[in-house]
């Protein structure tokens, strides 16, 4: 039945020109248009080649009388089915349907019109709860995205859809709908996250207490052994290599590793750390030069620098009786 | 140099890691030459602030001689193996003492088998 109306919707707007013309009789025309036909497959185009061809002829014959402009009506709900108008040129296609054909011509006119009405009805649901789905769509990515696509192929293929009162579908897969409502009805809503802080923070504290027991570290071994999986590729074992540190970190940084948070004349005035020793004599000027070296030594910290003189002055304190016979 | 190769070492020497991750690990070293090398590089590392520190005081102008004859003695009395001149730059692979390029630390041999088999980056045949 759809592809009969399908041609017969093509048909007419031909059928009704050349009834004009008067040249062949309007059955043989018909019949030799079906022929020929071929099956169109978009709704809308059909629609749109309707106004381009019949746009001169509107003002001749109009059946039905409704006053609206050809455009298609948007917005309908369920209850307004026979108060919304008609395609004028659609009505004008389907009454020359109608005369074309042998049997009853008021039946085949109000059937046609019939079908037709209910193809705007399902166009336009489809519209409406093409938004809606969509939105869904959006708002879970898990829904399957393939359905605004499919919605026009079906739109085009004149497959009519049930719909429910909220313009979702149903299809025939219920579970499928049912658990994308469980889905949504638990996942909606923005967290608030309120008790996961809350329940994390005594954990924090319990576990800095008891963290380095021999057991927990032997399992945290093996289960990093078990779920280290060998590189799949070169990015991979980089990584690897990385954690190891066998390969340093890009971009290369010049003080990784280096601490030091001293300012610069805690490692060049490093006089304050000679108190220890004696004010005079040799050993003050060999550790004056020591300190003169150590301050113009960049690669040592200021923790280094101080054992080096500690070391000094803890050695020449063991020699002190050695000195002092000198 | 002698602290990156002792990292070096002491990286092969460790056992081998509990992940089965199909990397190749050396658990031995090639003969007990360069076993021994390892060591005394390990001790090198571990005495080489002090042997500075009493080298400071022997080479020394400045200090009495009795102090510089007391340094020396207790230099002396350190491990021998602390000392390092006794490191020997052995290849890396083959523990050749001799024929080592120090910027691979390979013998010229494996140096050779691997710039061939263009296995070293930015190695090529010399031609001109």
């Amino acid at each position: 039945k759809d592809k009969s109306a399908a041609s017969k919707d093509g048909t007419p707007e031909r059928a009704s020109k050349r009834q004009e013309d008067g040249a062949e009789t309007p059955k043989q025309q018909l019949l030799d248009i079906i022929g020929n036909m071929k099956v169109e497959v978009s709704y809308r185009k059909k629609l749109q080649q309707l106004k381009a061809s019949e746009s001169k002829k509107q003002a001749l014959n109009k059946l039905e009388g409704p006053d609206s402009e050809g455009s298609v009506p948007q917005g309908t709900t369920e209850g307004t089915q026979r108060g919304k108008p008609l395609n004028p040129e659609l009505v004008k296609a389907a009454s020359a349907v109608a005369s074309s054909l042998p049997h009853n011509k008021k039946q085949t006119e109000s059937e046609l019109l019939a079908q037709l009405r209910r193809h705007e009805e399902t166009t336009d649901k489809q519209k409406n709860g093409g938004t809606i789905n969509i939105r869904n769509v959006i708002s879970e990515m898990t829904v399957k995205r393939q359905s605004p696509a499919q919605r026009g192929a079906r739109i085009s293929g004149r497959i009519s859809l049930q719909l429910d009162e909220d313009g979702r579908r149903i299809r025939p897969e219920r579970s499928s709908a049912q658990s994308i409502d469980s889905r949504r009805s638990l996942k909606v809503g923005k967290r608030l996250n309120i008790f996961t802080k809350a329940s994390t923070e005594p954990e924090q504290a319990l576990k800095t207490v008891s963290s380095p027991t021999i057991w927990d570290l032997e399992f945290a071994k093996e289960v990093a052994a078990v779920t280290a999986q060998p590189p799949r590729n070169g990015f991979e074992e980089m990584i690897q290599w990385t954690k190891e540190g066998i390969l340093w970190e890009y971009p290369i940084d010049n003080e990784v590793g280096m601490e030091d948070d001293a300012e610069f004349h805690e490692h060049i005035f490093l006089e304050k750390h000679l108190e220890g020793f004696p004010k005079e004599g040799p050993i003050r000027h060999f550790m004056e030069l020591v300190i003169c070296g150590l301050s113009k030594n960049p690669y040592l910290s200021v923790k280094q620098k101080v054992e080096h003189i500690e070391w000094f002055q803890k050695y020449f304190e063991e020699k002190k009786e050695l000195l002092q016979e000198i | 140099m002698a602290a990156a190769a002792l990292c070096w070492a002491l990286r092969a020497a460790r056992q081998v890691l509990p992940s089965p991750c199909p990397r190749q690990v050396r658990s031995y070293y090639v003969d007990w030459r360069m076993l021994r090398d390892v060591k005394r590089r390990k001790m090198a590392y571990e005495h080489a602030d002090e042997r500075l520190r009493i080298n400071a005081i022997r080479k020394n102008s400045i200090l009495p001689k009795e102090l510089q004859e007391v340094a020396d003695k207790e230099i002396a009395a350190l491990p021998r193996d602390s000392c390092p001149v006794r490191i020997r730059n052995r290849c890396v692979l083959t523990s050749r003492p001799r024929g080592v390029k120090r910027r691979w630390r390979l013998s010229r041999i494996v140096f050779r088998h691997f710039a061939d088999h263009a296995q070293m980056s930015g190695v090529q045949r010399a031609m001109w």
